[in-house]
């Protein structure tokens, strides 16, 4: 044996994967072995190439020629191992026709395109029609000229796929190749169908016009051959009327026979199927149709996405004279499609379309849907060539790398973002291409197996870890296309109001408020204005916002509304102007400006906050829970205590307290927090509010008064759904003033002191400022106004022992002591216990009270003009009705059950149900509901700014509602519906368990 | 656009149509109307005509009145007996809010969703209605009893009659809708006809039957008679009621057939019997709504008054035909309580929705009632675990507001007016004193 140098090893260090195999099979190559290995290392599955090899030797007339001719020529040897192995159908298709290996012999092959004519041509003589005849029709016999076509088209295809793959040919040319070849296939195809339909064929005139990537020269190697036909009748000469009934039937056989010829499976396989369904009225409508039926359709009845379709329209075979003329008549009418109405919902419909539609199973692997994919890159680029082809004819352009350049050089998409989308498009395709080629079939997924990668990353000239740079350079295309809308949608807005210098191209003014409003911003000129004033300038701070404010309109345009949302970014940019930290966060921190984005673009509460102090956007890159009482409360002490003036103190606490809002909005608003979350942090935010007023008010009523210490101590018990730690945005603290004089005070001077710092503390919290106030109510205090603001310990004592009544013995059910003298915060729990929980709890006659209390509360409290099914708060199944049905359970039975011993209505409830005061089910239907209505009143202040207790009636209010809420756009009524079943399961146990 | 809206785009050009009439149904199953000219219909697909859903019965909760009524395209009609010329057609229309979210008040929302529900388990609902009503000579007069078109009864040939002749126009009119008469005859009543109509999906029924009720009713008045669905206008004759066939389809497949099992009924099919029978009390407040509802219910005949089922036994609540072999497509089971004035969107939906409880839950059929109903005694019956349907619409508006069922398909909003507007209904006529009473008393009292 002369080769003894090849080894396994070699094989291996090759790129061969199955070297015993290939050993075996390179032994039958004999002396050609050696030097075919260096090329056969090149190929993109060299096994599979010296496997097919052999096959095609053991068919071959001459092996031996063969042989000689491939390890002489380097070319030919390049092309065919290169064919043999990347792909298994044309390694099969050369077995069956082996004389095709002389194709590849061809010198020229790797610097000469073929001409469509020249394949129309080859393709038109294979069935035995004439290349030069008006009308050419088959002349062998109809079976033959089915199965020559297929091995004419095979044939082309061969030369073709070597010079892909063995002469690095361009995705472009590679694909417009491909598409002058089904034009032709498709030309020899009508022959057939003329020689089918017999002399009648000559009665009329039939066009085939190519659509989608065929018409725009950019075709798979496998896939649906869109068209639509045009026919007229033949003029007959003379006086005779065409006859538009034959025409008419003649032209649908040969439209039908033409598919028929493509799509058929015989012996030699079938080519691609050719699709109809983009014509007129779609699969009900007639297959042919002539120009004037056609304009009449356009004219009428097409809807947007027909005109999209009708971009890439190109007559490719039939009579194209006729095709011509079609296309005259529809592309002007694509053009004016813009201006039709619906166009920008239509738009916004297929942008969205775009974004929605992944499908679920193997979106991860495919190349075509999907986010990430071709289509995506497709789409866009046509939606951007309707919006701006109208003024623009240069844009117009079929191809989607040639219109893509197009926008690019017209400054309607910025360069390098053009560039990006442009290789990764050509990535892409390619890839597809050649996952395509293996086994000539239809198919956009990329396979998961690690042998299909290996051949795929070769193939594409991946030699070194196929698979893995593969993967790698997928990914960073895939990356690329993702944020395809903020490049090709959104940038390009900012370049057409920045005053930059420079020579690129850049969208007109009116073309980017055209943009916009198709985007969904309501005033695109209010919204212009601010991208300008955002942007403007060359200073560091206008470069940052135009890399930044891309994302931040599309994050503005996904949600309720984008027009509040860009003014709004624009308020608290301008307020925090040059701070350094700003930009940078919201640049490198992407989470912070996406926050950002939504907050804004949803909540008017979120956003007058963060007017007022803006370093809150700080906050959005934490998680946003909640903070300690104690930590709370440590930080307001401090800062209060480090200012001499209580106004200025107080000042200090309140901003504090502001910060804290935003943050427990901002939680609750990107759903990060529990209903249950919010309620509790915003009572513990203000005790701590309390706790260090109450200091500061201490101290300025002593400093006014002379004191050195206190005559008394202080406490505030919170009531209401402040003690049930239940607190909304904006809602009032009910509170209730203690005090308890120092052993050998004056009770006079004790008692004038704890009103004056009570009063001192509500009149601090309410100063008019920046921040916002917190209202004091004392209210619930007994004998309501009248009664005095501030009573002492025994004062309280005296007063319950001789005058309480079960109303007040059930807000004392609220009552939780929180702020002050921790020593008389106790005493006074102990005081009002057996007052609310009684051992034996209420007797029978106070149960009929609150009955009758409820009922009346029913009847009168609720606000005139309310709708009592949707009030929040006094409505069906709404909160009152669930809290006084708790709290009539505490009243009963606290005294034996410990667990209801506590203020707050869910922690109540459970231990009703554990003690089986409630039954199970019922106690879930009425928590589940007390939680529902409490995020929806959160919700309904977070949107309005403003507190509400009633359901939205506004639509927009509503809709943003519903989407705080977590339901799907269009689903507002949904909600409602929900709202008024989850309320009235929760009326039903009322019903139950209140009013027995 | 869809092809459906252009077809009628087109339609309206080629049939020279000057007026399109949007039709809608209220909760209590009263056809509305609206007239639109051709050239605000494309308006109209797009974005809906819009109108104070507060002035119809049942729609607005009262601060949300503004509504759009959306056009079916797909119930594109030219309305026949508006004469030569140019030509009115009318089109069914969804409800939807102004953010084009559908209006849970729409009882054909109500249907569509019910049928959706049945859709994820793979079923299409099909329905076939026997429509009664009767012809009266004039049109009704307050105080006056109401004189019928004839003396005949059922199945009567009878010479040159009034009714024969109105029913050979009604359903000529019915078929150049597009609307496919199965039979027709004369009823039990003097001057009572029953009409059947072909089977369809439950939501082309439903639309059917207020088409069928309109043309009836013009048909009448073209004639100088009077015709009307109204459940039981004597105390005498019997009432009018809307028996309806059923069965539920997998695909091409009735899901009701099972050769060789008993009657050819599948479990599917027995399930879906049990889920009607054990919710027909909590339905029968939408299948018979009106207080004059219940007075059909009464007497025995064709209108049942106890819960139960039957092979071929007219005196069940539901029948199971006779089945005829090699017909294992039409395997049905026919629903005899519902009435001809019954809101049809809401009165096929409950039924589905007890139907598909039954199949979900793998409810057991009840035996079978052998005997007729009405001879056995009130022991007999509850012996035999029959019990009796709601004696009055009092009965079964208490039955109704505790189920979960009712409201879950009705939707809450409808759910709440329907009964609310209902017990108003009982509340009014409670209050009535009757020409009964005066008969009665007077002379004696």
């Amino acid at each position: 044996m002369s080769r003894p140098a090849t080894t396994k090893g070699t094989l291996l260090r090759l790129g061969f994967h199955d070297p015993d195999a290939s050993l075996a099979a390179l032994s039958r190559l004999d002396t050609a072995a050696d030097p075919l290995l260096a090329l056969l290392a090149r190929s993109a599955d060299p096994d599979l190439a010296v496997a097919s090899l052999v096959r095609l030797l053991e068919v071959v007339e001459d092996p031996a020629e063969l042989l000689e001719e491939i390890v002489d020529d380097e070319g030919t040897a390049m092309r065919l191992l290169c064919v043999l192995g990347a792909s298994q159908a044309l390694a099969d298709h050369l077995v069956r026709h082996p004389e095709h290996w002389r194709e590849l012999t061809d010198p020229l092959m790797g610097s000469t395109r073929p001409a469509a004519y020249a394949l129309r041509a080859d393709l038109l003589r294979a069935v035995g029609a004439d290349p030069e005849a008006d009308e050419p029709t088959a002349t062998i016999p109809d079976d033959e000229a089915v199965d020559a076509l297929r091995v004419e088209y095979r044939r082309a295809l061969l030369r073709l796929a070597a010079r892909d793959l063995a002469h690095d040919l361009g995705l472009d040319d590679a694909a417009a190749e491909l598409s002058d070849l089904a034009a032709g296939t498709l030309e020899a195809a009508l022959a057939v169908a003329r020689q089918r339909v017999g002399p009648d064929s000559g009665l009329a005139r039939l066009a085939v016009v190519a659509m989608g990537k065929c018409g725009g020269h950019e075709l798979n190697y496998v896939s649906d051959v869109d068209v639509i036909f045009v026919f007229e009748p033949t003029d007959g000469g003379g006086d005779a009327e065409p006859d538009l009934g034959a025409a008419t039937r003649v032209a649908t056989q040969l439209a039908s026979h033409l598919i028929r010829v493509c799509s058929d499976h015989t012996s030699e396989g079938t080519i691609w199927p050719v699709d109809a369904a983009l014509r007129p009225e779609g699969k009900s409508g007639p297959l042919v149709r002539t120009l004037a039926s056609h304009r009449g359709y356009y004219e009428r009845w097409a809807k947007t996405w027909e005109f999209q379709a009708l971009l890439k329209a190109r007559p490719v075979a039939g009579d194209l004279a006729l095709g011509h003329e079609y296309l005259d008549t529809v592309s002007p009418m694509v053009w004016t499609a813009a201006e039709r109405e619906g166009f920008v919902a239509d738009t916004q419909a297929m942008r969205r379309r775009v974004i929605d539609q992944i499908p679920p199973r193997e979106a991860e692997r495919q190349l075509k849907l999907g986010s990430g994919g071709l289509r995506d890159v497709e789409f866009a680029v046509q939606l951007l060539q309707l919006v701006h082809g109208r003024a623009d004819r240069q844009i117009r352009p079929p191809a989607t790398l040639s219109a893509l350049a197009e926008l690019t050089r017209g400054g309607y998409v910025g360069r390098e973002d053009g560039e990006a989308l442009h290789d990764a498009y050509c990535f892409l395709r390619t890839l597809e291409h050649r996952i395509q080629l293996f086994q000539l079939r239809r198919t956009h997924v990329v396979p998961a197996d690690e042998e299909s990668l290996r051949r795929l990353g070769r193939s594409m000239g991946l030699f070194k870890d196929p698979v893995g740079s593969l993967d790698k350079a997928w990914q960073h295309h895939r990356l690329e296309v993702r944020r395809l809308h903020e490049k090709l949608f959104y940038r390009p807005l900012l370049a057409a109001v920045a005053k930059l210098p420079g020579t690129e191209a850049r969208l007109s003014l009116e073309a980017a408020g055209e943009r916009l409003a198709a985007l969904g911003y309501l005033d695109p000129k209010a919204a212009l204005r601010h991208l300008e004033a955002l942007t403007t300038g060359v200073s560091r701070t206008a470069n940052i916002q135009r890399t930044l404010l891309p994302a931040m309109l599309e994050w503005f345009a996904d949600a309720p509304d984008p027009d509040a949302g860009l003014f709004g970014f624009r308020r608290i940019s301008e307020s925090l102007g040059e701070s350094p930290w700003y930009l940078k966060t919201l640049r490198d921190e992407g989470q912070v400006a996406e926050r950002l984005a939504r907050l804004l673009a949803t909540s008017r509460y979120a956003t007058s906050l963060l007017e007022r102090e803006p370093q809150g956007v700080r906050m959005l890159g934490e998680d946003l829970v909640p903070l300690s009482a104690e930590a709370l409360t440590e930080e307001m002490l401090a800062s209060s205590r480090r200012q001499v003036d209580p106004e200025k103190a107080v000042r200090a606490v309140r901003a504090i307290r502001r910060r804290e809002l935003f943050r427990i909005a901002a939680g609750d608003l990107l759903g990060l927090i529990d209903v249950a979350d919010v309620g509790a942090g915003l009572s513990r935010l203000t005790d701590a509010t309390l706790e260090a007023t109450l200091g500061v008010a201490g101290r300025s009523v002593r400093e006014q008064r002379g004191f050195e210490d206190a005559p008394t101590r202080m406490a505030v018990v919170a009531m209401g759904r402040y003690g049930g730690f239940e607190l909304s945005y904006g809602s009032d603290a009910d509170v209730l003033f203690v005090h308890d004089p120092e052993p050998g005070a004056d009770p006079q001077a004790a008692s004038s002191y704890a009103t004056a710092v009570a009063n001192e503390l509500r009149r601090l919290l309410s100063l008019p400022g920046a921040d916002p106030a917190l209202q004091v109510d004392a209210d619930l205090r007994p004998e309501g106004k009248q009664g005095a603001l501030v009573r002492t310990l025994d004062a309280y004592a005296a007063y319950y022992a001789k005058w309480s009544k079960v109303w007040e013995s059930q807000a004392l059910l609220r009552a939780d002591a929180v702020v002050g003298d921790l020593e008389l915060r106790r005493r006074f729990e102990t005081l009002i216990d057996p007052l609310r929980f009684p051992e034996e709890g209420i007797s029978p006659d106070d149960v009929l009270e609150v009955r009758r209390i409820k009922a009346r509360v029913d009847q009168e409290r609720l606000p005139r003009g309310a709708d009592p099914q949707t009030h929040l708060k006094l409505g069906r199944g709404g909160l009152a009705d669930i809290e006084w049905t708790v709290q009539l359970l505490q009243m009963r039975y606290a005294g034996h059950v410990p667990g209801l011993r506590t203020s707050r209505t869910l922690e109540a409830l459970d231990a009703a149900r554990a003690a089986g005061l409630v039954e199970e089910d019922d106690a879930v239907e009425l928590a589940h509901a007390w939680r529902t209505v409490s995020r929806i009143r959160n919700a309904v202040t977070l949107v309005r700014g403003k507190p509400g207790d009633q359901l939205p009636r506004d639509p927009r209010e509503k809709a943003a509602v519903a989407t705080i809420l977590g339901y799907p756009p269009g689903a507002s009524d949904t909600m409602v519906n929900d709202y008024l079943r989850i309320t009235r399961h929760a009326r039903a146990v009322v019903d139950k368990v209140f009013w027995e | 656009m869809g092809k459906q809206e252009d077809f009628v785009l087109r339609a309206l050009e080629e049939r020279d149509v000057r007026f399109v009439r949007l039709w809608f149904t209220d909760v209590l199953g009263f056809l509305k109307s609206v007239a639109v000219a051709p050239a605000e219909l494309e308006g109209a697909f797009a974005e809906g005509i819009g109108f104070d859903g507060s002035a119809i019965e049942g729609f607005a909760r009262v601060y949300e009145a503004d509504m759009l009524a959306k056009p079916d395209p797909s119930t594109f009609q030219i309305l026949p007996w508006r004469g030569e010329g140019p030509s009115t057609a009318r089109m069914f229309c969804d409800i939807v809010m102004p953010d084009g979210s559908p209006s849970y008040a729409d009882p054909r929302y109500v249907l569509k969703r019910t049928l959706g529900k049945a859709a994820e388990q793979g079923f299409t609902f099909y329905t076939h209605p026997e429509i009664e009503f009767y012809l009266f000579k004039d049109t009704p007069v307050a105080g006056a009893d109401p004189v019928p078109v004839d003396r005949s009864g059922y199945f009567d040939h009878t010479a040159q009659s009034m009714g024969a002749d109105f029913r050979r126009e009604a359903i000529t009119m019915l078929e150049s809708m597009g609307i496919s008469v199965e039979f027709s005859h004369h009823e039990g009543g003097p001057g009572q006809q029953e009409i059947d109509l072909r089977y369809a999906d439950a939501l082309s029924t439903a639309d059917n039957i207020m088409t069928f009720r309109t043309v009836i009713r013009e048909v009448a008045l073209s004639q100088d008679i009077w015709a009307t669905f109204m459940p039981k206008p004597f105390t005498t004759h019997p009432g009018s009621g809307m028996h309806t066939h059923v069965s539920l389809f997998e695909g091409d497949r009735n899901a009701f057939f099972e050769a060789g099992a008993e009657y050819q009924l599948s479990k599917t099919g027995r399930q879906f019997i049990a889920g009607i029978l054990r919710h027909a009390n909590e339905i029968s407040c939408v299948t018979n709504q009106w207080v004059n509802s219940y007075k059909r219910m009464m007497f025995g005949g064709e209108a049942p008054s106890y819960i139960c089922w039957g092979h071929n036994n007219r005196s069940a609540m539901i029948r199971v035909p006779m089945y005829k072999p090699n017909k294992g497509q039409s395997t049905r089971v026919e629903l005899r309580t519902i009435d001809a004035a019954a809101n049809p969107y809401l009165a096929y939906a409950v039924v589905l929705a007890a139907g598909m409880k039954g199949i979900e839950e793998g409810y057991d059929l009840p035996r079978e009632a052998e005997d007729d109903v009405w001879s056995l005694s009130e022991r007999e019956r509850k012996s035999l675990g029959i019990d009796p349907l709601p004696r009055s619409l009092h009965d079964a508006i208490g039955i109704a507001e505790e189920s979960e069922l009712l409201a879950e398909t009705l939707g809450e909003h409808v759910f709440d007016f329907f009964l609310r507007n209902k017990r108003a209904e009982w509340e009014e006529y409670r209050g009535q004193v009757s020409a009964f009473e005066r008969d009665r008393m007077l002379p004696v009292l």
